[in-house]
């Protein structure tokens, strides 16, 4: 039993998820909050908001049906699984189980990859979850305005599997986050705040500035870029672009809460 | 069974927290086979210590190192050092059993242990329960489980015997001291000395950061020790006392030497003799742990100031 392997220690992560009861709070976040997303997308595809502004594509594109099986799902669960991420670092350090992580296998960096690993695998499940809600939500509410399900329509099936990609790599992001912000409640504050406020605010503004191919770099743009979205009056990168950039934002947060969690004491 | 220990070597330790020196270059060793307390007040670096020693924490300078080796250089860190530093390093929302299980998976350890390690600290019958509710009592033993769980030859205890009831320290003692005779090292911190007195036979003392004693507790502990007693009839009790050698001491008392307060006691009662105070004269150790709990910032300071 000497020096534990990265499988053990991830197992010993993926437990340490599971033996407390967050994880199904922020998994029933998630459902709750992709059926609303779901529904709603649905109920209005296609419908002229009024004021002269242009219509969403209507139920019988590609477009709509993505946006309701895959954009909601991503919507409605990617903030619950960067929390989980969040709190799966941050919880750490508030309950003090740090010290016994850490004694159990000093190399901190192996640690934090074990996080990543079981967190993406728990990500990877809350994608899965968040999809399947917005397949039953929405499609129940596409039935009911007496469209098809539209299954058969260009890049939905793709859409939908990287949507659950998507969901589990802002897990990694959230472990970056809580490794850079150490208390809980002000990790997870802040992070909603930027994904919720600030992002979409800058966003816009930058779209309003005719910048869009800035905007178009921000995480939760790249995350909907993965998407494949309907692109109305807002600019995105190929969808393989947007998981490559995705990708590098979970490790560049990841890479910097490592490089301060290996060196920084723990008392 | 056998658990042959390894020697605790710390050297020149020195750490700071910004412009507060919480251990001066403190250097000390720790023998297997035997319990050494680490004692000093709160605040005096003990837990800063143990933290440079178990590499949670890096010091400034000075190494502390686990039968030669950096606790983050040990190739079997659970199954040569067993710690327990505080007994709050609980998740509230984790039943015991959970908590050490995701510690034995991490290390490697077969998760029946876990169950073992319970019993052996008594909670065996709350294993299920979350850790949230439990009293510090239980909450210190399932730290000592969780010391347990890869069965060290080193162990390190931090304030075991904090929230513990008097049955409770009576049983850690008997605990401690068994697994001293196994040939384990044992370090166990305190700022109460009479804790840990029945139970150690080394200490090492520290004081504000640095290093005061090192050493044997019988050799430490011993010295002249005498007898105070005080009398509303003190010619009489020199009286009553003449076969022993003693003193008058400035506060109206009187100090005996080379008895017990029992034969002090037991010859004033066979001459009537009205006693207002008997007592042991604190150990030579015993009134420097007092004199530093007492002040805060004891003898290692002014001297340190006189220097400077």
């Amino acid at each position: 039993m000497s020096g534990s392997s990265t499988r053990a220690l991830a197992r010993s992560e993926l437990k340490k998820i599971l033996t407390t009861r967050l994880w199904w709070g922020l998994l029933l976040g998630a459902i709750g909050w992709t059926i609303l997303w779901a529904v709603l997308s649905a109920a209005f595809a296609g419908v002229e908001p009024g004021g002269g502004q242009p219509a969403s594509p209507p139920l019988d594109t590609a477009e709509a049906i993505r946006s309701v099986y895959a954009a909601a799902a991503f919507t409605g669960a990617y903030i619950f699984a960067m929390i989980l991420g969040i709190t799966g670092m941050t919880g750490e350090y508030r309950y003090q189980t740090i010290t016994p992580t850490f004694l159990v296998h000093p190399k901190r960096q192996d640690v934090v990859g074990a996080k990543m690993i079981a967190h993406l695998v728990v990500g990877l499940g809350f994608g899965v979850v968040g999809v399947l809600t917005a397949v039953v939500s929405g499609g129940v509410t596409i039935l009911a305005r007496g469209f098809e399900l539209g299954f058969g329509l260009e890049g939905v099936w793709s859409s939908i599997g990287l949507t659950v990609v998507a969901v589990a790599l802002w897990t990694l992001v959230g472990i970056g986050i809580g490794t850079l912000i150490r208390n809980q409640i002000a990790a997870i504050l802040t992070a909603v705040f930027i994904t919720f406020l600030v992002e979409p605010l800058l966003s816009f503004a930058l779209n309003a500035a005719d910048l869009g191919s800035v905007a178009k770099y921000l995480p939760t743009s790249a995350s909907t870029a993965l998407l494949s979205p309907a692109e109305v009056g807002v600019e995105y990168l190929a969808w393989w672009q947007g998981g490559l950039l995705l990708l590098v934002y979970a490790l560049v947060f990841a890479g910097l809460g490592l490089a301060l969690s290996v060196r920084r004491d723990v008392s | 069974m056998r658990r042959e220990g390894q020697r605790i070597e710390v050297t020149g330790l020195t750490k700071r927290f910004g412009a507060v020196t919480a251990v001066d270059d403190v250097s000390f060793s720790v023998d297997p086979g035997v319990v050494t307390g680490f004692l000093g007040p709160n605040g005096a670096g003990k837990t800063t210590t143990l933290r440079c020693l178990l590499g949670l924490v890096t010091p400034n300078s000075g190494s502390a190192t686990i039968g030669g080796r950096p606790y983050r250089e040990l190739d079997d860190p659970v199954g040569t050092v067993g710690a327990a530093l505080e007994a709050s390093s609980f998740h509230p929302g984790r039943s015991a059993l959970a908590h050490l299980e995701v510690l034995a998976i991490a290390a490697g350890i077969t998760t029946d242990r876990c169950g073992q390690v319970l019993a052996q600290v008594a909670l065996g019958e709350v294993a299920d329960k979350r850790v949230g509710g439990f009293s510090l009592g239980m909450r210190q033993r399932l730290a000592l489980a969780q010391a347990l769980l890869g069965d060290p030859s080193v162990l390190i205890l931090d304030e075991p015997a904090n929230g513990l009831d008097p049955a409770g320290i009576a049983w850690l003692r008997g605990f401690l001291r068994a697994l001293g005779s196994e040939g384990r090292t044992v370090l166990v911190s305190s700022h109460v000395l009479s804790e840990v007195q029945q139970t150690v036979e080394d200490v090492v003392v520290l004081s504000a950061g640095r290093l005061v004693k090192q050493g044997r507790l019988s050799d430490l502990d011993a010295g002249p020790h005498g007898v105070l007693v005080r009398s509303p009839e003190p010619q009489r009790l020199r009286e009553a006392l003449a076969d022993f050698e003693m003193e008058d001491r400035d506060d109206g008392r009187l100090r005996v030497l080379g008895c017990t307060p029992e034969q002090v006691g037991h010859a004033a009662h066979r001459h009537g003799v009205e006693l207002h105070e008997l007592v042991a004269e604190p150990s030579d150790l015993e009134r420097t742990f007092l004199a530093m709990t007492q002040s805060g910032r004891p003898a290692a300071d002014a001297a340190a100031g006189a220097q400077q």
